[in-house]
């Protein structure tokens, strides 16, 4: 086993949101479908929520990817806080007006109501949560128009449920939820991200125990999950440059490794 | 490149950690085990106490016994040595005859034999006896006794292995003792009215083949304590050998009424049947 397979499985697992990365699980293709399919319904606003680390950012990438060829889908991914920053964008890659001066929500709206375009455009927020309640409720009064439709990414706090909010308690129509993976699941989603990258090797070093112990620190989240295989394919690396490699073994994933990536990432308070 | 080293250390750390709480488990439950166990057992002990108060009157008897045996060591072997020398008992007169008549109640004497039994041990062998009893043998009475019956056991024992002609005089020498002992017992009982001690006279007399005396101790017995079964035994045995069947029968069967003693029941059928007579 060559060095380069170490340090390219853990570019594997750099937590870098890009569609290509996105890996098939069933669960997950079922709710990627059905949040595609409820694009095409007539709905004022979609929302897309779970806990950090669920794959909101990454749903919401590969969906514009998917769109963007066949419909007007525009993508934020930082939120634009400014309110007129935020109108002007939307002016601009949507109707593709160009607005030197200030521009509220009044005049947007006549923009948005004399518009004639033929399809609705997609417009894709990520970390809506970060928006004011103000621009919040804006954005309902311009999804109600449905002249513009809405999908945000919300993250799901335990201290306040978000979806209990009034403006989208009377206002989502369609609300979609993203959990952490399963073991089995994350067994996959491990061992397919490794086998996109030709690491085939190191994917079959990953048995059940392994994943378990992973799952254990990880709670199925892919963001820590990631995190801790960056860290743990760093140590195999280490490991080899210290020609250490022999003592840990190359066959299964031990679980001292795994443990010791867990501490370096913080998942465990040693 | 990561610091393994520090992370390995870390890792140690975290191992050692995350087994205090399991080793403080296991610890809680050995030690929350060994108090069950230390309570269960003391818990027993009360118990222990009621069941000895239960059969006092046995304990007492053996204790008794015993204290009498440091004294008689002569006549409480007398069990033992009538089994080993039975032929010579066969062979002598008018003796043999009394001795032959108290074959009829040799489950009585086994049982005296089993009750001394351990002391015996004790003495000669320092085995086969509990740590309680030996206490109680201790407090009973004085050491200069205990020495004093050992030698005159020893003697005797070798005495009668070695020289199988001299056992007539050896008998006799016994019955000798045996009375005075009894003489001595009886005085003892004057004192403390001791019904341990009245049995063991009754059942000297009796193996003396002195029925109406065995009556009378058993009887003695029996009023201070009616509970104690060879008592009754013997007093039954003597009403037999006194030509009063009928009584003693009548007197077993109250008895068993009270008791439910299988010995008791077993000389009753053996009287009704007259295997003893």
């Amino acid at each position: 086993m060559s060095s380069s397979i170490f340090t390219a499985s853990k570019e594997v697992f750099l937590d870098v949101v890009n569609h290509k990365d996105y890996v098939q699980l069933d669960r997950v293709s079922t709710i990627y479908q059905s949040l595609k399919d409820s694009i095409k319904k007539p709905l004022k606003m979609i929302l897309l929520y779970g806990k950090p680390g669920t794959g909101k950012s990454m749903f919401l990438t590969k969906l514009y990817n998917d769109l963007s060829s066949s419909q007007i889908v525009h993508l934020y991914q930082t939120p634009i806080l400014d309110e007129g920053e935020f109108y002007k964008t939307l002016a601009q890659d949507i109707f593709a007006i160009k607005y030197s001066g200030e521009l509220n929500f009044t005049q947007f709206m006549k923009i948005v109501n004399k518009s004639d375009i033929e399809s609705i455009p997609v417009v894709l927020l990520d970390e809506a949560q970060l928006y004011s309640d103000v621009l919040m409720e804006k954005i309902r009064l311009l999804s109600d128009t449905r002249t513009i439709k809405f999908v945000i990414t919300l993250h799901k706090t335990e201290k306040e449920d978000l979806i209990a909010k009034e403006h989208f308690q009377t206002r989502i129509w369609e609300t979609i939820e993203l959990e952490n993976s399963s073991p089995a699941e994350l067994k996959i989603y491990v061992q397919k991200k490794l086998m996109k990258a030709n690491c085939f090797d190191t994917a079959n070093m990953f048995n059940k125990k392994s994943i378990h112990t992973i799952y254990k620190f990880t709670h199925g989240n892919y963001r820590d999950t990631n995190k801790l295989l960056y860290t743990l394919f760093d140590l195999y690396a280490s490991y080899e440059e210290s020609h250490q490699l022999n003592s840990i073994g190359t066959a299964n994933v031990p679980t001292k490794l795994i443990e010791m990536a867990a501490i370096h990432t913080g998942l465990i308070n040693a | 490149m990561l610091d393994i080293r520090d992370l390995e250390k870390r890792w140690l750390h975290y191992k050692i950690k995350s087994y205090i709480p399991h080793a403080v488990i296991a610890l809680s439950i050995i030690v929350i085990l060994s108090i069950t166990l230390f309570v269960w057992d003391s818990s027993d002990t009360p118990e222990q106490i009621t069941s000895r108060d239960k059969i006092s009157s046995i304990e007492k008897e053996l204790d008794i016994e015993s204290i009498i045996s440091q004294n008689n060591s002569s006549t409480i072997q007398k069990p033992t040595v009538v089994e080993s020398t039975k032929p010579i008992v066969e062979k002598t007169a008018t003796v043999v005859s009394q001795k032959m008549l108290i074959k009829p109640s040799l489950d009585f004497m086994k049982k005296m034999q089993s009750q001394t039994s351990p002391y015996y041990n004790q003495s000669n062998h320092n085995q086969m006896i509990t740590p309680k009893r030996k206490k109680k043998i201790l407090q009973a009475k004085p050491v200069i006794e205990e020495t004093q019956e050992v030698i005159v056991d020893e003697a005797d024992t070798k005495v009668e292995k070695e020289q199988a002609v001299e056992k007539v005089h050896k008998i006799s020498i016994k019955r000798r003792n045996a009375k005075d002992d009894i003489a001595e017992i009886i005085q003892r009982f004057k004192k403390n009215n001791n019904p341990a001690l009245s049995l063991f006279v009754a059942k000297k007399y009796y193996e003396l083949g002195e029925y109406k005396k065995s009556y009378n101790y058993a009887l003695l017995t029996n009023k201070i304590n009616n509970e104690i079964e060879s008592s009754w035994i013997i007093f039954a045995k003597s009403l037999v050998k006194l030509g009063e069947k009928d009584m003693a029968m009548k007197t077993l069967k109250a008895y068993i009424r009270s008791s439910h003693s299988n010995n008791a029941q077993l000389l009753l059928e053996d009287i009704r049947s007259g295997k003893f007579q």
